[in-house]
């Protein structure tokens, strides 16, 4: 292997791995707090690419990209505790909460896709890049906001970590996260912290499609490849451990780069899904995390 | 109770007539056409049941096994050349041996884990039929698959009488072997480990294997259902694996009612007249994929045990209040798991804290 086609394969990797962390961590986020699996998580990315398009694009608003993305964090914020009040909430404390909210996340999914698909109608759209132009970056050349992106995802995830580590509401939620009956003996307010988590999962979505909006193409069902994926890394990665599921996003990026080298897009998939099925047959608990039952 | 379960079978007895006689009554071909949808979608919703609700095994890949039989049926057909009759069996076949690839990871893990896994073997089928586009068809899907053929008979020119016999006898056969199926000796062991796993396994259920047997037998059904499909539509197209389509199948289970084999055929059958006749409004193709997310919402809010079970329930309701008034009932009863808590699915411990 030439130091040519290394550089190519972890630059690439590491913009791939950067949106899945951004992608991964926010449904890890909601599983280690509420116990439940988002799979509206996907749409929620492409709901934030579609409003930051209206606001921004010529044919929408024209209002410019900032205001786009400021107004794609602010609907997410209300997308998610409309979600979490509407399908999640009903369902606190009955034995079968696993089951019914990727039954009920799932509904939800295809009702705002299918609502996407209505409102905005079926053409590819695409986000104006933040950043114009490109990057030579060690011995390969990259789009400027694939470099923003390679930036922009561990910053975000720093923010985040410094949140659940340092802020009140952040180490609430962690509580409220390892044992919500104490956390609610010693007074916090755990139903309000759901919401928040919630609305803070939606919000890492969104900022996540409105990275991506400008690298891929949009489609109503734009979210759904990232979630597959953000599947496969929380499985990988183990549920549970935030730390584990931003370095099993990382892997997954670098590990699908090199495949996609090797043995062609078409056949990545499958590569990566027996990969999957080999880990399982020996740690079924993933690769970091603990056994979940 | 015996005069009860005696209505039951006269209730199937009248429905097997009607399901014979519906063709000669109803000749219009749409019609037909719909019944014949819904019959598979029967299958597919009543199979699936056997693993979500009797197994208790979160499988979210069932659209791919429907997918798998559909393809393995179109490809030995067009191109194999093999006769369509038999293809459909080679539909199931190959659903059943994609089920069993599924369960060598499955039977060892645990609830999400599972849905994890199932759904991203779902999405794995999927984009292996688009990218193997000299084989598949790749977006374009197969198309002009043979007809079915039978000495004497013109399944092509009998305004779809054929076909609605054919599938009719598919649902019967396929309700026939799930119903055998669930109220055997297996039946009993998969439904032991969903409510007490541990306790189960401590009995002797080797659960590795029920579990592998009850996914590849519902997978069986639903591949030869796939086969049934695109042997009758003549298309095989990627769209069956869009989510809308599990989520439709889904809510058929739902509003049927979990850990019944004939509410999620009834279900089938309302909701295919249903969504069909939405469809057909104007721009509505989509949008009844709204209503079908929030039927399915609403559904698990109001009825966990399935629209089809509101009559039922109503009807032991009042009998357990006439009992109570005649016995002095002291409320010590052993009810059965999934009555108790109002749904039949497994049990699953929320406690993370370890």
């Amino acid at each position: 292997m030439t130091a040519d086609m290394l550089s190519a394969i972890l630059v690439s990797g590491i913009v791939l791995g950067s949106g899945y962390a951004l992608m991964a961590s926010g449904l890890s986020l909601v599983w280690s707090t509420l116990g439940i699996f988002n799979f509206a998580h996907g749409v929620l990315m492409t709901l934030g690419a579609y409003v930051a398009w209206t606001v921004s694009n010529a044919a929408g608003l024209d209002l410019g990209l900032a205001a786009g993305a400021a107004l794609a964090v602010a609907a997410l914020i209300g997308a998610g505790i409309l979600l979490e009040r509407m399908v999640v909430r009903p369902f606190y404390g009955h034995r079968d909460i696993l089951l019914i909210s990727v039954m009920t996340t799932l509904a939800a999914m295809i009702f705002l896709q299918k609502g996407i698909q209505l409102l905005w109608g079926a053409r590819l759209k695409q986000l104006a890049p933040i950043l114009p132009g490109n990057v030579p970056l060690w011995r390969t050349t990259i789009s400027a906001q694939e470099a923003l992106i390679m930036v922009v995802a561990p910053l975000l995830l720093g923010a985040l970590w410094l949140f659940l580590r340092r802020s009140r509401i952040g180490r609430g939620i962690r509580a409220v996260g390892q044992n919500p009956d104490s956390a609610r003996l010693i007074g916090i307010d755990v139903s309000r912290l759901f919401i928040i988590t919630f609305a803070l999962s939606a919000v890492l979505a969104g900022l996540t499609g409105v990275l991506l909006g400008s690298v891929r193409l949009l489609t109503p069902e734009f979210g759904a490849d990232p979630l597959v994926k953000a599947l496969i890394i929380v499985i990988f990665g183990g549920l549970g451990s935030l730390g584990g599921t931003i370095a099993a996003a990382y892997l997954m990026g670098i590990v699908e780069a090199a495949l996609t080298f090797y043995v062609g897009i078409y056949w990545t998939p499958s590569m990566i899904f027996l990969l999957l099925i080999v880990v399982l047959l020996f740690r079924p608990q993933g690769l970091s995390g603990k056994v979940v039952r | 109770m015996a005069s009860l379960r005696n209505g039951k079978a006269w209730l199937l007895g009248i429905l097997l007539v009607a399901g014979l006689v519906v063709p000669i009554l109803v000749e219009d071909t749409y019609l037909r056409h719909l019944f014949i949808i819904s019959f598979v979608y029967g299958i597919v919703a009543a199979s699936w049941d056997l693993t979500l609700g009797y197994a208790g095994i979160f499988n979210f890949a069932h659209i791919a096994f429907f997918g798998v039989g559909i393809y393995a049926t179109a490809l030995a057909a067009k191109l194999l050349g093999i006769d369509p009759w038999i293809a459909m069996l080679i539909g199931g076949i190959a659903a059943s041996a994609a089920a069993a690839i599924v369960a060598l990871p499955i039977v060892r893990l645990q609830g999400v884990y599972v849905v994890l896994v199932t759904f991203a073997f779902s999405q794995l089928v999927f984009q292996l039929v688009i990218s193997q586009s000299q084989v598949t068809g790749g977006t374009n899907g197969i198309v002009r698959i043979p007809t079915l053929s039978m000495p004497g008979h013109n399944f092509l020119r009998d305004y779809k009488l054929g076909y609605y016999y054919v599938a009719f006898a598919l649902l019967v056969a396929a309700t026939v072997c799930l119903r055998l199926l669930v109220r055997s000796d297996f039946g009993l062991s998969i439904k032991a480990l969903r409510d007490n796993e541990d306790y189960g396994v401590s009995r002797g259920i080797p659960i590795a294997r029920q579990r592998l047997k009850a996914l590849v037998a519902s997978a069986f059904f639903t591949g030869v259902a796939g086969g049934f499909y695109v042997i009758y539509l003549r298309v095989a197209s990627p769209e069956i694996f869009d989510f809308s389509t599990a989520s439709l199948v889904l809510s058929m289970v739902l509003v049927g009612g979990t850990s019944s084999i004939y509410g999620p055929i009834v279900a089938a059958l309302v909701l295919t007249f249903i969504s069909e006749g939405l469809a057909n409004i104007n721009n509505f193709a989509e949008g009844r994929f709204m209503l079908v997310s929030v039927a399915m919402i609403v559904v698990l809010l109001f009825f966990p045990k399935g629209l089809a079970s509101v009559l039922p329930a109503a009807l032991a309701r009042r009998h357990e209040k006439r009992d109570r008034e005649s016995r002095n009932w002291k409320g010590t009863r052993v009810v059965p798991n999934d009555q108790k808590n109002g749904t039949a699915l497994p049990p699953i411990s929320l406690d993370r804290s370890t």
